[in-house]
């Protein structure tokens, strides 16, 4: 009764969690690009103000020492310029490099004949290895991200670098409690930003705010010029947001201390404001290099899960398939100890047939076993002739007379 | 794909920063040029600046005009992109079921990296995983976290055993290592010997399958560390016939026909190649076929599969992730998620190599049989789910619905598969 059918591989449909894989070194090249542009516009503009401001002063007064020094300013920066440049150049081809290594590692999967085709395994090995570093990367294990990467040979498919950078200002956030680092990557993604309509910025504007309020009202009798300062900021920075409820509470500021424990106040002021920043931060970096929101094994891990539960691996009896009592099977790995607890709370997959081995037959204990694997375990463990042991039970086990194992039938 | 490296290909080739860096390098030459005109003769400096003004400002204009071909190669590569991925929107967090369990995750890595015999990594990653311990991020609408604490406990604390772990899958690369690269069965046998009794009530032949290659080994000439010797042909049939009058004697019993026929083919030892035992002796896949099943072996012994289950998982997820994204969509008009359910509501075909349990679908209800609703087989032999049982006998002598046969609901056995 066991259907033969191999599920044909859909390259194309297959490659739905390999879309970052590619999308990433996009991003940064695009972010390469950026920079170069703006270095290029900021230095051109600069260099012709400077060769004007130049020509002016040269024909008024004769101070040819200033002149000189004016021509090696304006050298020194194009060398400047040239150098940022060069560096964006070796970015540049080191992205390019690995983007044609990952098209070339998608495009083995086009040429894989099918499923068990053993050149698909290998594949598939690799894309494991691919996401475990994801997942490592995104739990802040670059270390062993970096490590496991050079093991499989696959620095090229994964993103090492892009993650530690990304992690470094989280931990600055989280940890350190320093909103520079975060705003300077403000800055550089200015456009990007403004395109998803992103209140990153604002957030952490606000944070700088209400530290500045907080040693406001730290420093003991506070002469008011942190708070002055604070007011400032907010003017500068706060006032051109429009949200006047939270504009309101970030005023309210000014009159409640941190320790007098007011809602909403009390709140603004929590150290949990840091934890929502560097969530925040993360959401943002993942949405405009275009990550996925949860580490990819996840999702994998979840569907293959489920696609491969079955109702007998978390049951409480011991099943007579799927253990591996006898040798011919391996342990199934959802009823492995690494995925047991895992896969509790997924579902389990959904059949339409039953599928049993052939020619079933039942102990007198209700176990139902192929006859084939019942005869040739028994002949292993050299069961007496006329008798039949259950696998289960092993070698020292129970036995039944040959005629007490019955024929059933499952449609 | 080929559209795609082709894009890349051209962004590499032409599309790159090399014509601005040398527009800048232009640049750079025209100043200093003025400046060595002028540091010669002073009193051409308003001259010379004037001059300079206009071949400089084109040589940076060039330097920006050399930047529109990467714009419009990123932009073209950003469209094949596009239309490559454009009916396969990236997953999201709700298809996302177990970021309530990173410690488990993270266990399950840690075992993975192990038993594929990547010692280093895991025991940076262990290093790093105890230093930083993950926070759950519990995905909303997915079942709350199933809380037997002891593993996450031992993560947390430092305490999983992954020393333990790590030992014994060294001990199994040590043997595999010895038998697949050294031809060397000592290791292997000596460590089947000691888990006789457990190999013999798995029905595993696997110490005989051993002992009985070691036996083809001397007896083609190679001594029990697996060197070949040459000396005398003589001597492999005879080192063999000593080891088995030495070992083979426990598998008399259970055995005999195969130790019958290695015996047979001692008569023939001048010329094996051409005997009917050739098979045993000159068989390449024999040394694979007995890693294969070591390998198996040791792993169930552990109560591990074979095959790392975190390999198996996440490719059974790949083939199953693009019909459960279109279950998603249609589900999603009905506001539920399939992650709630108990059940998929699809079948996901996977490759018949991916079963490991027997399944039973009710022929009535058409229910996968569980621990609530398992399995009854009625006298007659036929199969059905408790609940299609009771519905349809109500608790009195029904007929079976696939034969002529009449039963009591009580006459009906419980059955597992």
């Amino acid at each position: 009764m066991a259907e033969i059918t191999t599920p044909k591989l859909n390259a194309e449909s297959h490659l739905l969690l390999d879309q970052p894989l590619l999308r990433l070194p996009y991003e940064l090249s695009r972010r390469t690009f950026k920079n170069a542009q703006r270095y290029l516009d900021r230095d051109t503009k600069d260099l012709l103000a400077t060769l004007q401001t130049t020509t002016a002063s040269a024909t008024k007064t004769s101070a040819p020492t200033a002149t000189l020094d004016a021509l090696d300013a304006m050298i020194a920066k194009m060398q400047g310029l040239k150098r940022k440049l060069e560096v964006l150049h070796d970015d540049e081809n080191k992205i390019n490099k690995s983007s044609k290594a990952r098209i070339a590692h998608l495009q083995e999967l086009f040429e894989v004949q099918g499923l068990e085709d053993v050149r698909y395994e290998e594949w598939s090995r690799v894309r494991l290895a691919r996401l475990l570093v994801d997942y490592l990367l995104r739990s802040g294990y670059s270390e062993s991200a970096a490590h496991l990467a050079a093991e499989k040979g696959i620095e090229e498919l994964v993103d090492v670098d892009a993650f530690v950078a990304c992690q470094k200002i989280e931990r600055s956030l989280r940890e350190g409690r320093r909103t520079n680092e975060a705003l300077a990557w403000c800055a550089a993604h200015g456009q990007g930003l403004k395109k998803v309509g992103s209140s990153l910025e604002f957030e952490l504007r606000l944070q700088q705010y209400i530290e500045l309020v907080r040693a406001g009202h730290e420093v003991d009798g506070g002469d008011g010029q942190k708070l002055a300062e604070a007011r400032n900021h907010a003017k500068k920075y706060l006032s051109g947001s429009g949200d006047f409820e939270l504009l309101g509470k970030a005023a309210g500021l000014l009159a409640y201390r941190p320790w007098d424990g007011v809602e909403p106040y009390a709140s603004l002021y929590s150290p949990s404001q840091w934890d929502h920043l560097a969530t925040l931060f993360l959401s943002t970096h993942h949405t405009l290099y275009s990550l996925p929101p949860r580490p990819l094994l996840h999702i994998a891990l979840s569907a293959g899960l489920s696609a491969l539960k079955t109702p007998s691996c978390h049951s409480a009896y011991t099943s007579a398939s799927g253990q591996a009592n006898t040798s011919s099977k391996s342990v199934c790995p959802i009823c492995s100890t690494e995925l047991n607890e895992l896969a509790r709370n997924v579902p389990y997959a959904h059949h339409t047939k039953s599928n049993v081995e052939n020619d079933p037959v039942v102990l007198p204990n209700g176990r139902i076993y192929g006859s084939e694997r019942l005869q040739s375990y028994n002949e292993k463990v050299g069961t007496e002739k006329g008798w039949v042991r259950d696998p289960v039970g092993g070698a020292a086990g129970e036995k039944w007379r040959e005629s007490d194992v019955r024929k059933v039938f499952i449609m | 794909m080929d559209d795609l490296r082709e894009q890349v290909e051209l962004l590499e080739s032409t599309a790159n920063l090399t014509a601005t860096i040398n527009d800048v390098q232009k640049a750079i030459d025209l100043l200093a040029a003025a400046r060595a005109k002028i540091a010669a003769d002073q009193q051409t400096a308003p001259l010379t600046l004037a001059k300079l003004q206009g071949p400089l400002k084109q040589a940076m204009e060039q330097a920006t005009k050399d930047l529109k071909p990467i714009y419009s190669g990123l932009g073209k590569y950003g469209k094949a992109l596009d239309k490559k991925f454009k009916d396969k929107p990236l997953p999201t967090a709700e298809n996302d079921a177990l970021s309530s369990h990173p410690q488990l995750i993270n266990r399950a890595i840690a075992m993975h990296l192990l038993r594929e015999g990547q010692f280093s990594v895991a025991s940076t990653f262990l290093e790093e995983a105890n230093r930083h311990p993950p926070h759950p991020e519990p995905t909303p609408n997915t079942p709350n976290p199933y809380l037997r604490e002891a593993w996450e406990k031992e993560m947390a604390d430092g305490s999983f055993n992954s020393h333990k772990l790590q030992k014994q899958f060294e001990e199994m690369y040590h043997i595999l290592h010895a038998l697949r690269q050294k031809k060397n069965l000592a290791p292997a046998i000596a460590w089947a010997r000691e888990r006789s009794k457990l190999l013999e009530d798995r029905g595993s032949n696997l110490e005989f399958e051993l002992c009985r290659l070691q036996f083809v080994c001397l007896f083609v000439g190679r001594d029990e560390e697996g060197f070949m010797d040459m000396t005398d042909s003589a001597v492999g049939p005879l080192r063999a016939w000593a080891y088995a009058r030495s070992e083979f004697g426990p598998f008399q019993g259970r055995y005999a026909r195969q130790v019958q026929e290695l015996m047979g083919a001692m008569a023939f030892f001048p010329n094996v190649v051409d005997s009917p035992y050739r098979r045993y002796f000159y068989n390449d896949s024999a040394w694979e076929e007995v890693a294969n099943s070591f390998t198996r072996e040791f792993c169930s012994l552990l109560g591990l599969s074979a095959d790392s289950p975190l390999y198996i998982a996440a490719t059974a997820g790949a083939i199953a992730l693009p019909t459960l994204l279109k279950l998603q969509n249609i589900m999603k008009e009905k506001r539920t998620e399939w992650t709630t359910q108990n059940e998929l509501p699809v079948e996901i075909p996977l490759p018949s190599s991916y079963n490991f349990h027997s399944i039973f679908v009710c022929p009535v209800s058409k229910e996968q049989s569980t621990d609530q609703n398992p399995a009854m087989m009625m006298p007659c032999g036929h199969v059905i789910a408790q609940e299609s049982l009771d519905k349809l006998s109500k608790g009195a002598r029904f007929k079976c619905p696939y034969c002529p046969s009449e039963s009591h609901p009580r006459d009906a056995k419980k059955v597992f598969l």
